[in-house]
């Protein structure tokens, strides 16, 4: 029997703006299993950014339980959480948000920062991912001395070098060209391959055949409509 | 990599924005470096500069008296068994066990003469002695110079045996000019200079060389009373006074500490004018460090919202923070010890008034590193805790 990596029950997220509410999520039950890989698709404001903040214990929901490997993340501390997030999840996010004074090599050892390795060994498991990512090369650049595929291998890099049980990719292949999408998007399966949980954001259909599923978001809510979904997925490709 | 490098290239990146922060912490530290190298500058150049303030110490004839009150009134002193003041008590003063104290012994005679037709008070002085303990005296005339020729230094010049310096009040009673001849007690004197006026009882003297005076009075050898000027740093004039009364039985030493006191109260505003000044300068400094922080935390919003996400503690946010103003307010710290330390050397003299060089005091250097680290934290607390309190959501823009 496999084991839930994301367990969502009843996940309800409301925005109050200059006396307004808006319902981002209503009523979001989702089982993501270990080793899956999963894109979310949806219009914008569908609530699928939302969705994957509070999965990335970044924005409490309004109520519902959130389990990550069986954990109650918002039931934690503030800073446990901050530890949590290091421990767990790798995260992708939109645009790359490289630290641009910092060389390629120093941005993927950022998480590592805060850890309690020694200053080599943050080093050699940086190396090791970026040469992964096949950036072995690159390593001493800035990220602006970086093509955008490249930026986006050492965002990977950085969310994969804690060796984190989650990554969580927000519309990573948004600002590539569609080969250089294609690439980035087999480095997701085979992280994949390799045992890892992926869940993605993403406006693309295409990506969506890299993913063992795909979730249909609309007016925050899942929709389990399979016409639902290959229509969004038909729609994008025209 | 470690926190410190991320707050390193962080200060390499903005170098612009991080030099106006850091030039905001010199100015203050220079400030406070310079007002206190000046204080002290000034206390140490106190005893230099006494002897410019006249005599602390007059040593008058000692007496047994006696004051007599009837009602509020006092009504006269009653003096007796007056004693004498001789020159032959000036070597005692130089051997006495406060004698390097003394910097400069006017000896003078007072006694009244017929001058020309009046009765005038006529003081007998050793010119440069003298004049040497009150640079304010200075000539308005001076006889024999020639025509263009400015009067000279008083304390330089000696003033010849017939002749008379006269206090300003003193030539307009009498009535003369530099270079006139005027009658005291019957003998011949030419006016040698007419003093500037000062609007004091000092107008209206007439002085003359010691001996001379000693010799018009009938009184050789005796004096009226002894000026000195005498300071020292670590004990009170009081301590002096009571030295020069062991050494000088027949005399009694009164000691005059407004001099000192004048000075000192000139040091004590300047320091109170000094220490508001720099905290005036260190508030805009601090003023200066929170707003460069904010701003600095407003354009790295998304950046700290990346840290938090990765999963850097609220702790490490602002332990960032404040590692970068600790590094910039250490290099602002010993900036601001030594443009302190150069304004206080150069314009130091100007501002205070005070002779001779300002020594570099290397015992500031740390303390003045203390403040502007101290400062800097205190002023980035809370840009550091408001950027540890981003909301990472928000700052990636989740929301």
């Amino acid at each position: 029997m496999s084991e839930i990596m994301i367990s969502l029950r009843d996940i309800k997220k409301t925005y109050r703006s200059m006396g307004d509410e808006v319902q981002a999520l209503r009523s979001v039950t989702l089982d993501i299993e270990k080793g899956e890989s999963v894109s979310v698709m949806g219009h914008s404001g569908s609530g699928k950014s939302t969705l994957l903040s509070i999965i990335g214990a970044l924005n409490p929901p309004t109520s519902g339980i959130i389990e990550i490997d069986g954990i109650d993340i918002y039931k934690l501390s503030q800073e446990k959480r901050a530890d949590f997030r290091r421990e767990y999840l790798g995260f992708v996010f939109q645009q790359f948000q490289l630290i641009p004074y910092l060389t390629a090599h120093e941005n993927v050892m950022l998480p590592l920062t805060t850890t309690k390795r020694s200053n080599k060994e943050k080093r050699e498991m940086a190396e090791e991912v970026l040469h992964r990512v096949g950036l072995a090369n690159k390593m001493k650049r800035l990220p602006n001395q970086l093509s955008g595929g490249e930026q986006e291998r050492v965002a990977i890099a950085r969310a994969i070098v804690n060796e984190p049980p989650l990554i969580l990719a927000d519309e990573p292949t948004g600002s590539l060209d569609t080969k250089t999408g294609d690439e980035i998007m087999e480095l997701f399966q085979q992280l994949n391959q390799e045992g890892l949980t992926v869940l993605m954001v993403t406006h693309n259909p295409d990506n969506t055949r890299y993913m063992s599923r795909t979730i249909m978001m609309k007016d925050g809510k899942l929709s389990s409509d399979e016409e639902d979904i290959m229509s969004a997925i038909t729609d994008k490709r025209k | 990599m470690n926190i410190f490098q991320i707050a390193l290239n962080n200060l390499k990146r903005r170098k612009i924005k991080m030099l106006f922060l850091m030039l905001g912490l010199v100015v203050g530290v220079a400030t406070v470096v310079a007002v206190l190298n000046i204080i002290e500058a000034m206390h140490l150049d106190l005893g230099d500069r006494i002897d410019e303030f006249g005599a602390n110490a007059i040593i008058l004839p000692g007496t047994e008296g006696m004051e007599m009150h009837y009602g509020n009134a006092t009504v006269s002193d009653l003096t007796f068994d007056v004693q004498q003041l001789t020159m032959e008590d000036i070597p005692k003063i130089f051997s006495s066990s406060v004698a390097e104290y003394i910097n400069i012994v006017s000896p003078k005679l007072v006694g009244a003469v017929e001058a020309g037709e009046q009765n005038s008070l006529i003081v007998g002085i050793e010119p440069r002695q003298e004049f040497m303990q009150k640079p304010w005296f200075s000539l308005a005339q001076q006889a024999d110079i020639e025509q263009g020729e400015t009067v000279g230094d008083l304390a330089l010049l000696d003033i010849p045996q017939d002749g008379l310096v006269l206090g300003a009040s003193a030539a307009e009673a009498l009535k003369v000019q530099v270079g006139d001849q005027l009658m005291i007690n019957n003998k011949p004197f030419g006016v040698f200079g007419i003093l500037n006026k000062l609007g004091s009882e000092e107008d209206g003297l007439i002085y003359a060389n010691l001996t001379v005076v000693q010799d018009l009075l009938n009184r050789p050898g005796e004096l009226s009373m002894i000026e000195v000027s005498a300071y020292c740093n670590s004990c009170p004039i009081e301590e002096v006074a009571m030295g020069l009364d062991e050494a000088l039985p027949n005399g009694r030493t009164i000691p005059m500490r407004q001099a000192a006191l004048f000075r000192e109260e000139t040091i004590d505003q300047f320091s109170a004018f000094g220490i508001a000044l720099s905290g005036v300068v260190l508030l805009i400094a601090a003023l200066v460090v929170l707003t460069t922080m904010l701003s600095s935390i407003n354009e790295r919003t998304r950046e700290i919202g990346i840290f938090r996400a990765i999963g850097f503690r609220r702790t490490h946010i602002i332990k960032i923070i404040f590692l970068e103003a600790a590094m910039i307010s250490v290099l602002g710290g010993i900036a601001g010890y030594f443009l302190g330390s150069l304004t206080a050397r150069y314009a130091g003299p100007y501002l205070a008034q005070i002779q001779g060089d300002i020594p570099l005091q290397l015992q500031l250097l740390l303390p003045a590193i203390l403040l502007s680290t101290g400062l800097a934290i205190l002023a980035s607390a809370y840009p550091a805790l408001k950027a540890a309190r981003l909301d990472p959501a928000e700052a990636l823009r989740f929301i």
